[in-house]
């Protein structure tokens, strides 16, 4: 069976000002600028054949400005040359962050429970820090429940 | 459970101070800041590097490493009258992390003046031994020759890790015999993925240059993956750099050791240095048994068992002396007097086809130690063959807890 295989990176980018790493969410980035940093990169690290390896299955399938969080479609055969370019990534439209790959895999499905997951982690802490009540239901809350949902709207 | 075995410390002010010399920083290395007058000069971290060096743990930590090294540099050569562990000053002022553990490192930079010698004698034991971890960092063919020869052999300063700097234009050629032999003793070779981050962008290409030469020589075995860097922006989750390793070479699962298990048992076998050449065990002693009736008892028990079939009532092996009379005929009836567990027999007859009684020990090679220990001493009549070696002769039983132990080493430095 020739099925053409694909490999899920989920990507956090942690903007990363004057040298100190911090949560906030970005202004005026979107998947459009996420996918030329990348192809930028691949150029520059793994030259022509590098993104002619990888161009056409790499897709920048969801990007939440909020939480910083990004899934990007690659093919399964040269995945590891647009995971090398996302790691050696520093900064997306000048600006300087830090990207770090929490997951990988084969299908969507995972993609989809890891990003959901991680958004509702990076809740709590949010609500964690500004001490909230617990039955108080800020925006907070309601940016996960609309995250969870375009998360779980994406197709393959 | 991800280690990171080079999270730099820039050294501190070291008060009190004649001229206002403070350390400079530059790109992992540093110059130690010379207080001449008093030796023992008091070592503060001022609220802003606290600041910055606890960021940087937290960014580690959120990156998911569990397990962090705090490096101090050494340039040159150490002076053993005027150095002081920074480390010792700063760990105390870290805030507290459930589930990360904190280790200290030591980094010596050689270059051609440390080939005279670099204060790592014997006298200054000491001093070193504050330290969890040493490292060398040879820059010169020589210096390099030096370090893995002579200072990866077991002793109280060894160095455990060579980290070779991938970044500068003259890449060291390594030796393949220089590089198995400080394998072989036990070091591990080490791989700064910042140099990967690099702005410079001659530097960058020296990297992967260097990268590479090193996944080849030491046939990905005996690697460590670890940032190099004091700057937050250089940092990368551990999965990610070992996947820059993987196209630089390795393969996906020694990379994964490469972060993952080779720095765990390093640091284990860091903790030798405090143990005479590098043997890690705990010796218990077992009483030889005296009498000599029982000894004979278990003998012929042996050899019955192996005749007999499985059809033994169950009993549960004995500490105490079986009721033999002295005529020991070999009479199948009277083996219920004898306490043979019969699992053990109906295992007997595979165990009398097997040659030696050191098979237990070879099976124990695959078992951990403190299990070795444990199958060893607790059931010496388990095994109706063991009953013949090893009970008859007890410093076969000390004998097989160190060769158990030298087994032990020998597997954890070999890393087959």
């Amino acid at each position: 069976m020739v099925r053409f295989k694909n490999r899920w990176l989920l990507v956090e980018f942690i903007p990363c000002t004057k040298d100190e790493p911090s949560y906030s969410p970005s202004e005026g980035i979107n998947s459009k600028h996420i996918w030329s940093a990348l192809k930028d990169s691949i150029i520059a690290n793994f030259g022509d054949s590098g993104w002619g390896a990888v161009a056409s299955s790499l897709t920048v399938k969801y990007f939440s400005p909020m939480t910083n969080l990004s899934i990007i479609r690659v093919a399964r055969d040269h995945h590891q040359i647009a995971w090398g370019a996302v790691t050696l990534l520093r900064t997306v439209q000048g600006k300087s962050y830090l990207p770090n790959v929490i997951h990988v895999s084969g299908t969507i499905k995972h993609t989809q429970l890891s990003a959901i997951s991680h958004n509702r982690e990076t809740v709590a802490r949010i609500r964690a820090h500004s001490k909230l009540p617990a039955l108080y239901r800020s925006t907070i809350d309601d940016y996960l429940e609309k995250s969870t949902k375009e998360i779980e709207a994406l197709q393959d | 459970m991800y280690v990171d075995l080079n999270v730099t410390i820039p050294a501190p002010a070291i008060q009190p101070q004649k001229h206002g010399q403070s350390s400079k920083k530059s790109k992992g290395k540093q110059q130690q800041a010379e207080s001449l007058a008093q030796p023992t000069a008091t070592v503060a971290f001022n609220a802003a590097q606290l600041a910055k060096i606890e960021s940087r743990i937290d960014l580690l930590v959120r990156l998911g490493y569990t397990v962090l090294a705090l490096t101090q540099n050494a340039v040159s050569k150490v002076d053993t009258k005027t150095h002081t562990n920074t480390l010792d000053a700063l760990l105390p002022n870290l805030r507290k992390r459930e589930g990360v553990l904190f280790l200290k490192r030591l980094t010596i930079e050689l270059d051609n003046e440390s080939e005279k010698g670099f204060g790592l004698t014997q006298a200054a034991t000491q001093l070193f031994s504050s330290y969890d971890i040493i490292a060398l960092r040879p820059t010169t063919p020589s210096t390099l020759s030096l370090a893995c020869l002579s200072h990866t052999t077991p002793s109280p300063l060894t160095a455990h890790i060579i980290s070779i700097p991938l970044t500068s234009p003259q890449t060291l050629r390594l030796k393949h015999t220089l590089v198995r032999t400080a394998i072989k003793n036990g070091a591990v070779f080490e791989i700064d993925y910042s140099g990967a981050l690099e702005d410079n962008d001659s530097e960058r290409r020296n990297w992967w240059a260097g990268a590479r030469e090193m996944t080849r020589v030491t046939k990905g075995k005996s690697l460590v993956l670890s940032s190099g860097t004091e700057s937050c922006q250089l940092l990368r989750a551990p999965r990610d750099a070992g996947n820059l390793l993987t196209l630089a070479g390795l393969a996906q699962d020694q990379a994964h050791h490469a972060a993952t298990s080779t720095p765990k048992s390093l640091i284990l076998r860091a903790q030798t240095r405090k143990t005479y050449r590098a043997i890690l065990s705990e010796p218990k002693l077992i009483m030889p048994e005296t009498n000599f009736q029982s000894l004979i008892a278990k003998e012929t028990q042996s050899e019955m068992s192996v005749a007999a079939s499985s059809s033994q009532p169950p009993e549960s092996p004995p500490p105490a002396l079986p009721q033999v009379s002295e005529n020991e005929d070999v009479n199948p009836h009277s083996t219920t007097v004898l306490p043979v567990p019969p699992p053990q027999s109906s295992s007997g007859a595979e165990k009398a086809s097997s040659s030696t009684a050191l098979n237990g020990g070879a099976n124990g090679k695959k078992r951990s130690h403190d299990q070795l220990n444990l199958d060893e001493l607790e059931t010496p009549t388990s095994n109706p063959q063991n009953a013949t070696s090893k009970n008859l002769h007890p410093p076969n039983g000390g004998g097989g807890e160190g060769s158990g132990s030298r087994k032990r080493k020998k597997k954890g430095k070999d890393k087959t």
